[in-house]
C-alpha cells in the first residue's frame, strides 16, 4: 500500500477554510458558530479491518461557542489557521512551541498552556484531514536515534541529499531521526539487516550497542526515548513497509510500556485519526513479559495503586482485546510485579545479548 | 511589737507573695511569654473600661521595648480621663480587693487581679518601680509618681511624686487628659497566634470605637513589630445598667450572705428589692412555697429554711431579668471591627436577641468574614470574646469553639474534612459572648464552660451567617457566569466573527441574532462603589435584555436606610417600596439594549455597604435578581402602617428583610427557551396595581 498523503498547499488552506467556514455560515444563519470534531477517547477508537490498525469512530463531539471556554478554543482555532496560512505561502514552518509563544501576540486568541496549542493543533489535523507536517508545525520533542547497517538519504538545510549510513557514518549516539520523515525529507535507501529492534530506554539501546549486538544479530536498533514521537512511530512503519523487515519492541514491563508497544503497533488514542500512516500492524512484542519475571526469576518492584488502574484500564481497552494481552495482564495482576529492562543485569552485563535476547528471538523463530 | 503580732504581719507579708507566686497560672504571670500579654491586657482593659465610662472615644499607644536579659519595658499611654492624684494609690494598689458584689452588669472584668499585678511582678521580677503619669481634665498639669507594692500592709506605696505639664512624644501638644504606665518586667515578646499583637488586634475588632497603636522595638531600637487599627465608628458603646441577680442564678451561699447583710426587716420587701423579676405577688408565692412567714426577719432564717427557699425559686413562675445590662458590639459594628483588621470579600454578622440561662441575661454575636486576604489553606481563623474581652487560650476546651464544629460547613460552602470540626477555607469566625455572668472552666478564665442554652445560640447564630455566606456564594458564582457570557458574546464572539470573515474574505455576518440565541435571558449585574471625595456610596445596577423580546421590570434595591443615611443623585427616581426598599420602573427593554440604574447613598461610611440585594417585578427571570416575594412585602408594609399609627418613630429595628430574602425564590440559569409561542412582544402597562398583574 503506498501512502499519498502529499497534499499541495492550496488543498491545505483550502481545507484550513473550511474550519473558518463552518463558523461562518453558522453565524450567518444566527446560529453560534460551532467547530466539529470526532470524540478523542478509547471509547470512541475501533479497529479498521482494511487498514488493520485503529482509528476514530462515529462518536462527534460539536464544540459550540455558547460557553466561554468552547468559544475561546474557536477564536484559538481560527488564530491558528491564519497563522498556518502565513506559514504556508511564506515557505516557513516553526515548532508548536514557537507557536505557543507567538500566540502571546493574539489577544483574547492566546493559549494559557503550550498543552492547549498542541491539542489544538492536533484537532485542527484531524478536523481537516492534513498532518501537522503540512502546516509546517514541528514538534518539540526529539526523534529516535538508529544505530544499524541501514542507509538512508535526507535532504539537508541546503536541499541537497545526503547518504548516510547509520552503522558507519554516525557516532556511538547514532543516527538521529528528523521530526519529517516523509519522501521529501527521507528516503529509505538501502538494508542490510535481518529485522528491527525499537528499545524503551536509554540505558538498554547503549548496552545492546556496546555488545555490539546490532552486527552480531544484524540488526537495526532503536531508541525509543518513552513514548516514541510520531516521526519515531511513521519511520518504523515505514521501513517495515518498503523494507518488509519484522520490528520487534524491546521495553520494561509494566503497564506503561504496555501502551508504548500498543501506540506502535495498533495507533495512538490521540493520533486516530492517522494511524494508517504511523502504527506498524506487524510489530511484536519481545519482551520484558510477565512470564519472562517469573522464568527468569527478575528482580522486580511492586505494581503501585496507578499502576493497578491503568492495568484495569487496559483490560477494557479495544487495542488489548487480543487472548495473548488478557493473559499478560492478568498474570500481571495476579503477580503483583514489574520490571524494567535493565534488571537482567542481575545475571551480568552480557545476559541480555548473551542469553535472554537469543532465547526470546529463536521462539520467535529468528536465529543467529 | 507583740511576739504574736509579729508574727501574724509576718505570715501576711508570706503570704501575699505567696498568693502571688502560688497562683500565677491563673494570674496570668506564669511564662515570660505570657506575662508581657497580661500585662499589656490588664492596661488596655482599664484604659477602655475608664474611657468607655467618662465617654470618651479611646486612643490607645503599647510600646514595648526589649531589654536585655529577658527584660521588657512596657509603656502604655491613653487618652482617657485619668485618675484625680488621691486615687492613684487605691486604683494601683487594690490588691485582693473583691470587685462589686451584688451588682451584676456586663463588665470587661478583671483578669487575676488587674493593673496591681502588673505592678506586682514588675516589683517581684526586676526590683523596679512602676511609673505612673495622670493627667484629669481640670488640671493644668499632670501627676508622675513612682509606685511599688507594700506587701506588709497590703497596699501601694508612692515615691517621687511631682507635677509637670505634659507634652505628648509623639504629636508635640500638651496632653489635656490621659495615663501613661511605664513599668519594667521579665517577659519575653514573641510574634504568633497568642501575642500582644494579636491581642490588640482582636481587642480593636470588638472596640471599632478605639484607636490602638502598637511598637515593639528590639535592644538595638529597631522595630521587630506594630501594628496600628484605628477607629471605624465614633458611637461608643452604650452605658449598661445594673440589675440585681435574679433568683435562678442564685446559689445557696449566696442567699445566706445576702441575707446576712440584707438591710431589710421582712422577707418580702428582701426579696422585691434585692432581686430581679420578683413581683411582690412572686415574693409572696416564693414565701408561701418555702413555707416561710411573710413578715419574718432576713437576717433570723437558718440554713434549713435558706435552703428551702433556694427551691422555691424554682417551683414559682418569675419575670426574666431585664436585659438592658448587656452590651452587645452590634452587628453592623462587627462588621466595621472586622474589616479593619481583617481584609476580606464578604462579611455576615448577627446580633441574637438576649437570653437568659439559669436567671443570667447573656446575648449571642458572630461574625463571619470571608475571601480577601484570608488564606484558603487550613483551619479557619476562631476569633473568641467574652464580655469584649479576647480569649487567646484553651481554643479547644471552650465553648464557644465546641458550638461553632457542631455546625455542619461543608452545607455552608466551607470545607469540613470528616463532617465536624473546626472547618477549613478562607474564612475567620467571631463569637462574642455578652453576660453578667459568664462561666468559664477555669480561674484562667481563657474557655467558656459549657451550657446548653448558650451553646444552642451560638449553634442558631452560626447557622444564621452560614446562610448568609452560602447565598454569598451563590450569588458570586452566578455573577462568575453572566461575566463569562458578558465577556463571550461582547469580546470572543465579535472576534470569532471578524476572523473567520477575514480569512474567508467573506462579509461579516450580524450577530444580534446569535447573542440572543446564546443568551437569550434577561441579566443584572449590581455594583457598589465608594467615591472618597464626596463619602457616598454609589450602587449601579445595569440591566441587560439579551432576549428576542422587548421587557418590562421593577427593580427593587435593599439599601442601609436608617437614621442619618438618605438616597441622592438619583437620576430614574423611582419611589419608596418600604423601609429600606427603593423601586425603579424600566418601562421598555428593547432586545439587546441595556438600561442602568444609578443612585449614592450618604451618611455611611466606608465599607458599610458592599453588598447589596436585587429584586425584580415582572414577566420572565433575571439572571442576578430574585422575584420579589409579594405577600411578605405586604405583612411588612402593614407592620410599618401599624408602627406609624402608634407613633414608635423611635423604634430602629429594621422590618424582616432578612426573611424577604430567604423567601424570595431564587433564580437559576434555565436552558434556552423559544419566544413564546404566540411570538407577541407583550409589555405590561405600569400601575400600582400591577402587583397583582405580575404573577
Amino acid at each position: 500500500m503506498t501512502i499519498n498523503r502529499q497534499k499541495s498547499k492550496e488543498e491545505v488552506i483550502e481545507a484550513l477554510h473550511g474550519v473558518a467556514s463552518e463558523m461562518h455560515d453558522k453565524m450567518s444563519k444566527g446560529n453560534p458558530p460551532t467547530m466539529t470534531l470526532p470524540v478523542r477517547s478509547k471509547t470512541n477508537i475501533s479497529f479498521d479491518k482494511k487498514l488493520g490498525v485503529y482509528k476514530y469512530g462515529k462518536s462527534k463531539t460539536i464544540r459550540d461557542a455558547s460557553v466561554l471556554g468552547s468559544a475561546r478554543q474557536l477564536l484559538r482555532a481560527l488564530h491558528i489557521s491564519e497563522f498556518v496560512e502565513g506559514m504556508i505561502s511564506d515557505g516557513k514552518t516553526s515548532t508548536l512551541r514557537e507557536m505557543y509563544y507567538i500566540s502571546e501576540s493574539w489577544g483574547n486568541g492566546k493559549f494559557s498552556t503550550q498543552n492547549e496549542s498542541n491539542n489544538l493543533a492536533e484537532d485542527l489535523e484531524i478536523v481537516t484531514k492534513c498532518l501537522r507536517e503540512d502546516f509546517g508545525l514541528r514538534p518539540e520533542e526529539d526523534g529516535a536515534r538508529i544505530i544499524g547497517n541501514i542507509t538512508f538519504e535526507e535532504r539537508n538545510r541546503r536541499g541537497d541529499w545526503m547518504r548516510i549510513n547509520c552503522r558507519d557514518d554516525v557516532g556511538d549516539s547514532g543516527y538521529g531521526v528528523p521530526y519529517n520523515v516523509e519522501v521529501e525529507k527521507l528516503k529509505l535507501i538501502d538494508e542490510d539487516i535481518d529485522f528491527v529492534m525499537a528499545i524503551e530506554t536509554g540505558g538498554m539501546f547503549d548496552r545492546l550497542v556496546e555488545n555490539g549486538f546490532d552486527e552480531e544479530a544484524r540488526c537495526a536498533l532503536i531508541h525509543l526515548k518513552g513514548q516514541p514521537a510520531r516521526s519515531t512511530r511513521r519511520i518504523m512503519r515505514r521501513m517495515s513497509e518498503e523494507w518488509n523487515k519484522p520490528i520487534l519492541v524491546f521495553t520494561d514491563c509494566d503497564p506503561w510500556s504496555f501502551r508504548i508497544f500498543a501506540s506502535i503497533a495498533y495507533g495512538a488514542i490521540k493520533t486516530a485519526h492517522i494511524s494508517e500512516y504511523l502504527a506498524t500492524k506487524e510489530a511484536t512484542y519481545l519482551g520484558i513479559t510477565a512470564d519472562d519475571i517469573l522464568a527468569y526469576d527478575l528482580p522486580s518492584d511492586e505494581l503501585t495503586k496507578q499502576d493497578l488502574g491503568a492495568l484495569q484500564a487496559e483490560l477494557s481497552d479495544p487495542r488489548f482485546s487480543t487472548g495473548w494481552w488478557q493473559e499478560q495482564i492478568n498474570l500481571m495482576q495476579e503477580i503483583g510485579k514489574k520490571a524494567e529492562q535493565q534488571s537482567l543485569a542481575k545475571y551480568g552485563l552480557d545476559f541480555v545479548t548473551d542469553t535472554y535476547l537469543p532465547e526470546k528471538l529463536s521462539a520467535l523463530g529468528l536465529n543467529y | 511589737m507583740d511576739p504574736a503580732e509579729k508574727l501574724a504581719s509576718k505570715q501576711k507579708q508570706v503570704s501575699i507573695s505567696e498568693f502571688f507566686e502560688k497562683n500565677k497560672h491563673f494570674l496570668g504571670f506564669d511564662s515570660l511569654k505570657r506575662s508581657i500579654i497580661t500585662a499589656v491586657k490588664e492596661s488596655v482593659d482599664n484604659s477602655l473600661d475608664a474611657c468607655e465610662e467618662s465617654r470618651i472615644l479611646p486612643e490607645i499607644r503599647v510600646e514595648i521595648q526589649r531589654l536585655k536579659d529577658d527584660r521588657i519595658r512596657l509603656i502604655t499611654q491613653d487618652n482617657g480621663p485619668g485618675i484625680p492624684r488621691d486615687d492613684i494609690e487605691n486604683v494601683f494598689g487594690k490588691f485582693l480587693l473583691g470587685s462589686r458584689f451584688h451588682a451584676i452588669r456586663q463588665t470587661r472584668g478583671q483578669q487575676g487581679i488587674g493593673i496591681t499585678g502588673v505592678v506586682m511582678y514588675s516589683q517581684l521580677t526586676t526590683g523596679s518601680k512602676t511609673h505612673v503619669t495622670s493627667k484629669i481634665g481640670k488640671e493644668s498639669s499632670a501627676v508622675l509618681v513612682e509606685l511599688g507594692i507594700d506587701t506588709r500592709r497590703n497596699k501601694a506605696t508612692k515615691s517621687g511624686e511631682r507635677r509637670e505639664v505634659w507634652i505628648d512624644e509623639i504629636t508635640d501638644q500638651p496632653v489635656s487628659h490621659g495615663l501613661r504606665i511605664e513599668t519594667e518586667m521579665k517577659a519575653k515578646y514573641q510574634k504568633g497566634r497568642q501575642s500582644v499583637h494579636q491581642y490588640l488586634r482582636m481587642t480593636s475588632i470588638v472596640n471599632p470605637h478605639a484607636s490602638i497603636s502598637l511598637v515593639v522595638k528590639d535592644k538595638d531600637g529597631s522595630t521587630i513589630d506594630h501594628g496600628s487599627w484605628a477607629r471605624t465608628t465614633e458611637k461608643l458603646p452604650r452605658i449598661v445598667s445594673e440589675i440585681k441577680p435574679h433568683p435562678h442564678g442564685i446559689h445557696f451561699g449566696n442567699l445566706q450572705r445576702m441575707l446576712k447583710d440584707s438591710q431589710e426587716r421582712k422577707m418580702t420587701s428582701f426579696l422585691r428589692h434585692n432581686f430581679s423579676g420578683v413581683s411582690l405577688r412572686a415574693a409572696k408565692e416564693l414565701l408561701s412555697a418555702a413555707e416561710i412567714d411573710e413578715g419574718r426577719s432576713p437576717k433570723r432564717i437558718s440554713s434549713q429554711e435558706a435552703q428551702e427557699m433556694v427551691s422555691s425559686f424554682h417551683k414559682v413562675k418569675l419575670l426574666p431579668p431585664p436585659t438592658d445590662c448587656l452590651s452587645p458590639i452590634e452587628d453592623l459594628l462587627i462588621k466595621k471591627g472586622l474589616s479593619k483588621a481583617i481584609d476580606s470579600s464578604f462579611a455576615s454578622t448577627i446580633t441574637r436577641n438576649p437570653k437568659v440561662s439559669q436567671g443570667n441575661p447573656f446575648q449571642i454575636e458572630v461574625g463571619l468574614v470571608f475571601g480577601g486576604d484570608l488564606s484558603s489553606e487550613g483551619h479557619i481563623e476562631i476569633l473568641r470574646f467574652a464580655n469584649r474581652v479576647p480569649l487567646m487560650y484553651q481554643q479547644g476546651g471552650c465553648l464557644l469553639t465546641k458550638a461553632l464544629e457542631a455546625v455542619d460547613w461543608k452545607r455552608y460552602g466551607l470545607d469540613q474534612p470528616g463532617g465536624k470540626g473546626i472547618p477549613k477555607g478562607p474564612a475567620a469566625i467571631l463569637i462574642h459572648l455578652a453576660s453578667t455572668n459568664v462561666q468559664f472552666t477555669s480561674e484562667a478564665k481563657e474557655a467558656v464552660a459549657d451550657n446548653s442554652e448558650v451553646f444552642e445560640e451560638i449553634r442558631l447564630a452560626m447557622l444564621e451567617v452560614g446562610r448568609g455566606l452560602k447565598s454569598h456564594l451563590k450569588k458570586s458564582s452566578q455573577k462568575k457566569k453572566a461575566k463569562e457570557k458578558f465577556e463571550l458574546v461582547n469580546i470572543i464572539l465579535p472576534e470569532i466573527a471578524t476572523k473567520a470573515s477575514n480569512i474567508l474574505s467573506r462579509d461579516e455576518p450580524d450577530l444580534a441574532p446569535v447573542i440572543t440565541k446564546i443568551m437569550n435571558s434577561v441579566f443584572l449585574e449590581e455594583e457598589i462603589s465608594w467615591d472618597k471625595e464626596r463619602k457616598l456610596a454609589i450602587c449601579e445596577v445595569t440591566v441587560y435584555n439579551y432576549t428576542a423580546r422587548a421587557r418590562a421590570y421593577t427593580i427593587l434595591v435593599k439599601w442601609p436606610e436608617m437614621e442619618g443615611t438618605a438616597i441622592t443623585d438619583n437620576v430614574l427616581g423611582g419611589r419608596k417600596e418600604t423601609k429600606g426598599l427603593w423601586a425603579w420602573r424600566l418601562d421598555t427593554l428593547n432586545p439587546g439594549v441595556s438600561n442602568t440604574i444609578q443612585f449614592a447613598v450618604t451618611g455611611l461610611e466606608r465599607g458599610e455597604w458592599t453588598d447589596c440585594e436585587v429584586f425584580f417585578r415582572g414577566n420572565g427571570e433575571i439572571i442576578g435578581a430574585s422575584r420579589i416575594d409579594e405577600k411578605l412585602l405586604e405583612e411588612i408594609r402593614k407592620s410599618e402602617a401599624l408602627e406609624a399609627a402608634e407613633e414608635q418613630s423611635t423604634n430602629e429595628s429594621e422590618p424582616p428583610l432578612h426573611d424577604l430574602m430567604s423567601r424570595a425564590q431564587t433564580i437559576t440559569h434555565e436552558p434556552p427557551k423559544q419566544i413564546d409561542s404566540d411570538g407577541q412582544t407583550r409589555l405590561n402597562s405600569w400601575t400600582d396595581n400591577s402587583m397583582e398583574a405580575d404573577q
